[in-house]
């Protein structure tokens, strides 16, 4: 791979662009950027139309636009499991979250584990859901980093020794940089320059690549026939059909519960402001639909067959097939755009993941269990140092070991974070259930979750679920979620009695 | 007292009820798991769960549509001086 220099150029302009935008962003809006809310939920003053950028470029990341046509690419159908996942997010969005935000706003919550802690009584409750939150969120964004590292390869640059990590460690600092200056006003600006260049570059990808591949017709007509359908049940197995199912619909409920949506969700002026983009948030979804189609214009165009590509497939596996397929079909300078797009798109939802998490850390673990006396000054200083420690631990994260273990832990994070939902959901409507019930239903979860992900040698996160004779291959997340869930319901009343029981004796 | 607020809630929410009709689509597999009828080419399997994020979001619009209005008819009717029904800001 010879460095593409047009492409480089176009590349190297925008990121100066976003940069010096992600240091502006600091004046805009002006307020003290020492108080905790102002720097991690920029004042929670983001209108209709900020927030739908800032939502859309936190959830829709780099490495979403590279793993889910790579997946439809090597996998097939199986991978647009991503589509009905993205339907069903808005319903949820809409019925559980302008809720949540209403609570938030009036307690002044800036985390989900205050909310949890808070509405519980119980500041272990929170403790637990702040290091589950930060846990699962650490991998996510190393695997931004894989997003940017791919299309920084596939521009030329060296890909071996510390010059091959020269690119991303300088990409990172600059980010580092911007957001402690400039908190969550960063990322919500710079998402609007993102989300203008990835709409940009889909809107040509599917009208220019199709043209030249003669149309969508002959693009599904060269995708081998196995790969366009589901395999359909055989034997006693539901094989790819609950496969399917259970993916869209445990991905769906593990999406909001991330500390990242937590903070866009919570940044947001009103609870209107989050059901309005329940509906239109969905444009994103239709470009991520158009995006998983990539992998099959990629097949179609036998980027693969392409001896140029050999060294970047090498590397890279199936994450390398839009990159290539960018570079095969469109002019030097559109690629420098599309690639800027992809990077830029790393940085956004990095940034305001190391917000969420520096938050989380700052109020669930440093202001409740170590300083309970500390000031807002403090607590904002606190949060932006915690905000650089995240991110480094990413670089050093993706540097130190090879990129299989940021999927698996990512694979796991998932299992982890769904098993918020009992706390959270459950805490929205109800006070029936106590905190002891939910920690041990946690425990559970996760201990269950993480256990099917082992029986598969964490390669997988679908677990074959036997039931009365057939098995029903499904997502680990969404099976120990349900026992997470049995587990409360069947302790809660018990607690319920201890707790009343030993509540009663001081009183008489 | 508790009776008429959740009598006013049931009648304000009642439309979220729509909102079971996307995961319905979504998640019933053998139905779409099929190529034909295809669009311009696209196999069915595809188009249809294009088309469904178009609908979900059409019906999520729609549920908003009504609460709103709702809302504001039952706030307009109370305090016709603040009807509040307007929210937010724009930007």
């Amino acid at each position: 791979m010879t460095l593409n220099v047009t492409a480089t150029i176009v590349f190297v302009a925008l990121f100066l662009f976003v940069t010096w935008i992600g240091f502006v962003a600091a004046r805009w809006r002006k307020a003290d950027l020492n108080i905790l809310h102002e720097w991690g939920l920029g004042g929670r003053r983001f209108g209709t139309v900020v927030t739908w950028f800032l939502l859309g470029g936190d959830l829709y990341t780099a490495y979403t636009f590279i793993a889910v046509p790579a997946l439809v690419f090597g996998k097939g159908a199986i991978g647009f499991f991503a589509v009905p996942y993205t339907i069903l997010i808005y319903p949820i969005l809409f019925l559980v979250f302008p809720k949540l935000w209403a609570i938030a706003h009036q307690k002044g919550h800036v985390t989900a584990a205050d909310f949890v802690g808070d509405r519980f009584g119980s500041r272990y409750l929170g403790l637990a859901v702040a290091v589950t939150g930060i846990i699962a969120t650490m991998p996510y964004i190393a695997l931004q980093l894989v997003g940017m590292e791919v299309v920084i390869g596939a521009l030329g640059f060296p890909t071996q020794g510390f010059a091959g990590h020269l690119p991303l460690i300088i990409a990172f600092v600059i980010l580092a940089a911007f957001t402690y200056t400039s908190g969550l006003r960063a990322p919500a600006l710079i998402a609007v320059v993102k989300d203008a260049l990835i709409f940009i570059t889909i809107i040509a990808a599917i009208i220019i690549i199709p043209a030249k591949l003669g149309g969508y017709g002959a693009i599904f007509a060269s995708v081998p026939p196995e790969k366009l359908l589901l395999t359909p049940p055989s034997g006693d197995s539901l094989g790819a059909y609950s496969a399917y199912a259970t993916l869209a619909l445990g991905s769906a409920l593990a999406l909001f519960l991330y500390p990242h949506s937590m903070t866009g969700i919570l940044s947001s002026s009103s609870g209107v402001v989050v059901k309005r983009n329940a509906a239109m948030l969905s444009a994103y979804s239709f470009l991520l639909g158009l995006i998983a189609l990539l992998g099959y214009m990629a097949l179609a165009s036998g980027v693969d067959k392409n001896s140029d590509h050999a060294g970047g497939f090498a590397l890279y596996g199936p994450n390398y097939a839009v990159p290539a397929l960018f570079l095969d079909q469109f002019s030097s300078w559109f690629v420098g755009v599309a690639f800027a797009a992809i990077a830029i798109g790393a940085l956004v939802p990095a940034a305001i993941m190391s917000i969420a998490c520096a938050n989380l850390f700052t109020r669930n673990l440093y202001k409740t269990f170590m300083r309970p006396d500390c000031s807002d000054a403090d607590e904002a200083r606190m949060a932006k140092i915690v905000s650089l420690i995240v991110k480094v631990g990413a670089v050093v994260f993706i540097l130190a070991l090879p990129q299989a273990y940021a999927i698996q832990l990512q694979l796991l994070g998932g299992i982890w974070i769904i098993q918020l939902l009992p706390a959270v959901l459950l805490g929205l409507y109800t006070k029936a259930f106590n905190a002891p019930s939910l920690l041990a239903g946690w425990a559970v979860g996760t201990a269950i979750g993480t256990y099917m992900a082992a029986t598969q040698g964490f390669a997988t996160s679908i677990y074959p679920l036997a039931i009365f004779g057939i098995t029903l291959p499904g997502y680990a997340a969404l099976y120990s979620v349900v026992l997470n869930l049995l587990v409360v319901f069947a302790l809660s009343p018990v607690f319920g009695a201890l707790c009343r029981g030993t509540a009663a004796e001081p009183a008489k | 007292m508790a009776k008429p607020v959740s009598k006013a809630t049931w009648l304000r929410h009642w439309p979220r009820a729509l909102l079971a009709i996307p995961f319905i689509a979504a998640l019933w597999v053998p139905f779409y798991n099929r190529l034909e009828p295809t669009l311009g080419g696209v196999p069915f399997f595809y188009w249809y769960q294009l088309a469904w994020i178009l609908i979900g979001a059409a019906i999520v619009l729609i549920v908003y549509g009504i609460e709103t209005k709702i809302t504001r008819v039952a706030e307009t009717a109370r305090a016709p001086l603040n009807a509040d029904g307007t929210p937010g800001d724009i930007l």
